[in-house]
């Protein structure tokens, strides 16, 4: 049997006086799309931190492809094939859009024409090729979610942690994004994905994880989940409060 | 992304450019020797901006790595016989290792508070060769005993100092052409600009900043170095003075364009000749003046040149303008 591609066991954060992540546990496989959930403060974000190394946790482990990778750092995570993107987007605005995705692709690629085209062949994958030569500071917010997920995509990850990527989209840019992800999806990149939006959640993500309180309160495939009296009182009652 | 062709044609073509003020300045001493002076600051801005701009890491305190260079030089050669040919190995070492046990823990800090505490290593580094009297004979200095020979470095015809500044400028330069299209220079440039995007882009911030900082460091204590040869004279004021030394390098680039491989000769072209000119001009007059006119011009620059003068020729010509 092969190990999960992502796997966290008893995962825990404790802040001063302040549990944000208590005891989480689940399995990621290769080629999901799972959805983390849950209300705001509920700790999605420091689990992200935590399973990218942004943050070190106060308990549990964490695995990617069946190794501890607890104490390495973000960069090395990444490295080894967790790439991720940022609730708010942290474009390298200076640069051009090419340059940022070249950034990562220099991991990969030792020579510049390498990387490069590395940098190319992802800014064609998210449709911002013809934007390439701009400085990433002049792009619209859809822009810029692409060009994070384009600059994870340079190192050739097997699994990109999506923190709220659909936030401030349009409807259509978010038909577009959903569209991108599940190609993306097709050609065997695993996800996991934090998301308010439900109606994202239940047109992508296959299995739907619940965050309450930093306690994982339910898990399941997305119409199982969305129909629970729990997560719905959880979550979206308070939403809608 | 333009091609190495294209680089290399570019470099080549900005250096003879820079070559020309020379051959203009060749019979006229005073000028020659703006001319030195300036292609030797321009070059150790440039080596500070390798840190300082590419890596966003504003240290005031190159004036260590620059002392190192000029006395190890001064020491190397007056007591042990030395050719400073040589002593520019030891002395780029030496920088390498000051520059790592500095830059371990101040690279934890950021923004002004890594700036103050390289500002704070430039002073210790002043009151401790002040201080002490072996092996940098305190407060009186190294006097550079003239013997000249290419060997010694030291020359009679003065152009021959411009010929060697010009090379230590054109070095710097082209090591930062090449790091500029690198994978370490472009690390440098992301962790500038957010390190936690650097990060996720699997970039090991603290390592790209300290091989930054040591490149930066060895550049700046070769140019230490051809300064003592070339003023044959080292104290703590002349070396360490902030003013004079570690605030200047980042500040030629700043003027010129931070973050640029053009920036800091550009700043080194403006800035040099006018210091001159406002103090020949204005110290008679009233002393200490000309140091008021250039505080102010470079007040005027930080407010309305924010790019430098590389970011100011782009907006002229509409490169940052949108479309």
């Amino acid at each position: 049997m092969t190990a999960p591609l992502l796997s966290v066991q008893s995962a825990s954060k404790r802040f001063v006086g302040l549990l944000a992540v208590d005891s989480v546990s689940f399995d990621v496989s290769a080629g999901e799309m799972v959805s983390i959930i849950g209300p705001n403060g509920a700790g999605k974000t420091t689990l992200f931190n935590l399973l990218t190394g942004q943050l070190q946790p106060s308990g549990g482990t964490v695995r990617l492809r069946g190794q501890v990778v607890n104490r390495l750092g973000p960069h090395r995570r990444a490295r080894l094939g967790m790439g991720r993107t940022f609730q708010i987007a942290k474009p390298l605005t200076r640069l051009t859009v090419l340059e940022n995705v070249l950034v990562g692709a220099f991991m990969k690629h030792r020579g510049l024409r390498a990387a490069e085209g590395k940098a190319v062949e992802v800014l064609a994958e998210v449709g911002l090729l013809d934007r390439a030569r701009h400085s990433a500071g002049e792009l619209t917010l859809s822009e810029r979610r692409r060009l994070e997920v384009a600059r994870a995509l340079a190192l050739d990850p097997e699994i990109i942690l999506l923190d709220e990527v659909m936030a401030g989209l349009n409807p259509s840019e978010v038909d577009a994004a959903i569209e991108l992800y599940r190609r993306l999806n097709a050609q065997g990149l695993t996800f996991l994905v934090i998301e308010h939006n439900l109606k994202v959640v239940r047109a992508f993500a296959e299995r739907v994880i619940v965050l309450d309180h930093g306690v994982l309160i339910a898990e399941g495939s997305a119409e199982t989940i969305l129909a629970t009296p729990a997560v719905i009182e959880a979550y979206i009652g308070r939403q809608r409060a | 992304m333009p091609s190495g062709a294209r680089v290399a044609g570019g470099f080549l073509g900005g250096m003879l450019l820079v070559l020309l003020p020379m051959l203009l300045a060749l019979g006229d001493p005073y000028w020659l020797d703006i001319v030195t002076f300036a292609y030797l600051m321009a070059g150790l801005a440039g080596a500070w901006n390798i840190i300082g701009g590419f890596g966003g890491q504003f240290s005031l305190g190159h004036g260590v790595f620059f002392g190192i260079g000029a006395y190890l030089t001064a020491i190397l050669y007056t007591e042990a016989g030395w050719s400073p040919w040589i002593t520019l190995a030891p002395a780029m070492l030496l920088a390498v290792l000051v520059a790592l046990l500095i830059s371990w823990p101040t690279f934890r800090l950021r923004g002004p508070f890594f700036a103050i505490a390289t500002m704070a290593f430039n002073q210790v580094a002043f009151v401790l060769v002040n201080y002490l009297d072996w092996p940098t004979n305190g407060p009186r200095g190294i006097l550079i005993p003239f013997r000249a020979g290419l060997a010694n470095m030291i020359f009679v015809q003065r152009w021959r100092y411009a010929v060697l500044m010009f090379g230590f400028l054109a070095l710097v330069t082209g090591i930062a052409v090449l790091l500029r299209r690198s994978r370490l220079g472009y690390a440098l440039l992301a962790l500038r600009e957010d390190e936690d995007a650097a990060r996720a882009a699997g970039i090991n911030v603290l390592a790209a900043k300290l091989e930054g900082m040591a490149i930066s460091a060895a550049l700046t204590a070769v140019g230490g170095a051809l300064f003592a040869m070339y003023l044959r004279y080292v104290d703590p004021p002349t070396v360490f003075t902030l003013s004079e030394v570690g605030v200047r390098f980042a500040l030629l680039s700043l003027i010129g364009g931070i973050g640029t491989v053009a920036g800091p000769i550009l700043g080194a072209a403006l800035v040099v000749p006018v210091e001159n000119w406002l103090r020949s001009t204005l110290t008679g007059l009233w002393p200490g003046a000309d140091l008021v006119v250039l505080g102010a011009a470079m007040v005027l620059a930080a407010l309305f040149l924010k790019h430098g003068i590389v970011g100011a020729a782009a907006d002229l010509m509409g490169r940052r303008t949108r479309r």
